[in-house]
């Protein structure tokens, strides 16, 4: 009986331990950090768990910054999302439909049942959208004082429209030949603009892409270029996802590179397999055979 | 050591501890897969005569030991293929049973089946890909593949991306006449070698992707119509579902490997040691056929997410792609993504002159 008991106490401990490791990697904390936690956590035992406020994970979907979701349960054990513990990229679904709306009116989309669209609204997620047309495109000029400002009466340098959009020093969209008021609508400043002048919502960015890359937005509609999750039947419920949640409009070239699509940190590669360590032929640029 | 003699040792050790008796559920979710392979139970109960065997699995099956039941049934159990609608309705109550004691969560084992008029097809934008991985690890999230890190083998992933670089003609080589690593070509090559064989770089580790002169291809199991590891499986427990999907009913692998063999497309993985899936990182929504938990021994693959796609859902991988380079639809629908793909797109298959005919399409714009 007591060895039975002294059993059951390693065993609970040694599972503990492992507990605590599989935990401190899933927090995606680097290699030395899970070390540091345990010894944080060490000392504040006994104390009541005043540090164990569940942090909110969020991970980010298509490219960073672009668009979120913020991990929580659906159910005991099933998550809304996963997020990779490398780079926070959103890598498994458990609910697709998360915080969609049904798409507004898009030609073309005439068979598709209603609420089978449905698309992330992102204007309310744009940090500086809602002060576009309330503080400076108001017509009037800047009124208010930004909450970045500083309160004294020292000369302080306005933040520009390329300090507040860094990405704006690389915009090389169509490369020169189109600029800020072709895509954003003159008088309101919180929304881009069509062909005829008549204003477009940000959460209807392929209207406004769809003017110049005509069989970009062909495929869209069809399914065949863009992301979309849900069901895979063709009349099934899906959340498509808008051009902007994958590229970013002021800087789609990224430089040199010139492929449309942000370049992000990749998750880790495969576990080298036996009798192949350092795989220094595997590493080696460019492709040795 | 060869994966085979170490194998054999851990059979060894496995076999030995199946004589002690039966010990409280192990902590260490490495073990607790499937104690013995049925390989070795099939070897150590080679002097008996199948009858008495027999008679021996029905005393078992009524036994007050539950798990030893268990066991005993599933050993026992038929081919799922040959199973009758009552005896898969009482695997998969066995199956739930024991998954979700050993992964202390309700688990769900799902045994529907093909819908009528679906042939599931996949279709991948070669010039989208951005050699991400994302797909890979949403797969071993979905699929309760191995997760392991320390023991080779351990760890297994089914998709696999392989990084190549953009060959291309230039000028200057014109008159370059051996060209360098390239054999016994005469007369001048102004190509630059682009990764023409499979082979290229899996364990690309670069800071950023895409990288500027790269293109990365993707590859898992292509769901052949005329699938070479179906037709070398000597004990037939591999096959193709009436939606395409070529599965594996892992009660009846043997771990010959003969499938791995015959793979052209290097699709399909062996559990080499058991299994390491954390309770806490378990899938409880799993299928029969699909990402149940596998066992030490048995072969494995990508399956397109047969517990995802027969309920509508697209693959894990589908959602997770950043681009949206993958499509996944039915090809026997006109309006589906892959067939407007085949209709419009410039399509190839991969290896398309071994005449496995893959339902994996890649495409480019
Ligand atoms: S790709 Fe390989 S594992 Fe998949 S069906 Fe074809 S031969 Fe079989
Ligand atoms: S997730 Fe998409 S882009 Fe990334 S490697 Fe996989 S197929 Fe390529």
């Amino acid at each position: 009986m007591k060895k039975l008991a002294i059993t059951a106490l390693i065993l609970a401990a040694s599972g503990g331990v492992l507990f605590a490791v599989s935990a401190a990697e899933k927090s995606g904390a680097p290699a030395q950090e899970p070390a540091a936690q345990a010894q944080q956590a060490a000392p504040s035992e006994g104390k009541p768990a005043e540090s164990a406020a569940p942090q909110e994970v969020v991970c980010f979907e298509s490219r960073k910054g672009a668009s979120e979701v913020t991990q929580r349960e659906i159910s005991p054990g099933w998550p809304n999302v996963k997020c990779s513990p490398t780079t926070g990229a959103a890598l498994w679904y458990g609910d697709p439909f998360d915080g969609t709306v049904p798409m507004g009116k898009m030609p073309g989309l005439e068979n598709i049942p209603e609420g089978h669209a449905l698309v992330k609204p992102r204007s309310q997620k744009l940090a500086i959208l809602p002060m576009c047309a309330t503080a400076c495109h108001n017509g009037v000029g800047p009124q208010f004082t930004p909450p970045t400002l500083p309160k004294d009466k020292k000369p302080t340098p306005i933040p520009t429209m390329e300090g507040l959009l860094p990405e704006l020093k690389e915009f090389q969209h169509g490369r020169g030949r189109i600029w800020c008021l072709d895509c954003h609508h003159t008088t309101q400043r919180n929304k881009l603009v069509d062909n005829f002048g008549d204003p477009i919502d940000f959460d209807q960015s392929q209207l406004l892409c769809g003017k110049c890359h005509g069989d970009k937005l062909r495929d869209w509609r069809d399914g065949i270029h863009g992301k979309r999750i849900g069901e895979w039947a063709s009349d099934g419920k899906k959340r498509w996802f808008l051009c902007t949640e994958c590229h970013n409009p002021h800087n789609v070239q990224q430089g040199e590179r010139n492929r449309g699509f942000a370049q992000l940190q990749p998750e880790p590669p495969p576990q080298t397999p036996k009798g192949m360590q350092g795989m220094k032929h595997e590493l080696v640029h460019p492709v040795a055979h | 050591m060869t994966v085979t003699e170490d194998m054999n040792s851990q059979a060894g050790a496995e076999r030995q501890d199946t004589q002690v008796p039966r010990q409280p559920a192990p902590a260490d979710p490495s073990r607790v897969a499937l104690k013995t392979s049925r390989r070795d139970f099939l070897k150590s109960g080679g002097m008996l005569s199948l009858s008495s065997l027999m008679g021996t699995a029905a005393l078992m099956t009524e036994s007050d030991d539950a798990q030893a039941a268990i066991e005993w049934a599933e050993h026992f159990q038929k081919n799922y293929r040959l199973m009758t609608p009552e005896e898969k309705a009482e695997a998969r109550a066995r199956l739930e049973r024991r998954y979700s004691e050993e992964y202390g969560k309700k688990v769900t084992v799902d045994t529907t089946e093909a819908q009528p008029g679906v042939l599931m097809g996949y279709a991948l934008n070669i010039r989208k890909c951005i050699g991400c991985r994302r797909c890979v690890h949403a797969c071993v999230a979905e699929n309760n593949q191995s997760r392991g890190r320390n023991r080779p083998g351990e760890k297994i992933e089914w998709i696999q991306v392989l990084r190549m670089e953009r060959g291309k003609f230039e000028a200057e080589k014109m008159n370059h006449g051996y060209p360098e690593g390239l054999g016994i070509q005469v007369g001048g090559n102004a190509y630059t070698p682009v990764g023409q064989v499979l082979e290229g770089q899996y364990h690309y580790t670069p800071d950023l992707v895409p990288e500027k002169d790269a293109t990365y291809m993707p590859i898992a199991c292509m769901q052949c119509e005329k699938p070479p590891c179906v037709k070398v499986c000597p004990v037939r427990t591999t096959y193709r579902e009436p939606d395409g999907v070529v599965v594996i009913d892992y009660n009846w692998c043997i771990g010959c490997r003969m499938c791995m063999g015959a793979c052209p497309y290097w699709a399909r993985r062996l559990n080499v040691t058991n299994p390491v899936l954390p309770k806490e990182e378990m899938n409880p929504v799993t299928h029969y056929l699909g990402n149940r938990p596998r066992m030490r021994g048995v072969v494995e693959k990508c399956h397109w997410c047969l517990q995802r796609t027969r309920h509508g859902r697209y693959p894990a991988c589908v959602e997770a792609c950043p681009v949206g380079a993958r499509k996944f639809g039915n090809l026997l629908d006109p309006n589906s993504e892959v067939s407007l793909i085949l209709a419009r797109k410039n399509v190839f298959r991969l290896k398309a002159e071994l005449n496995t005919f893959p339902k994996f399409f890649y495409f480019y714009d």
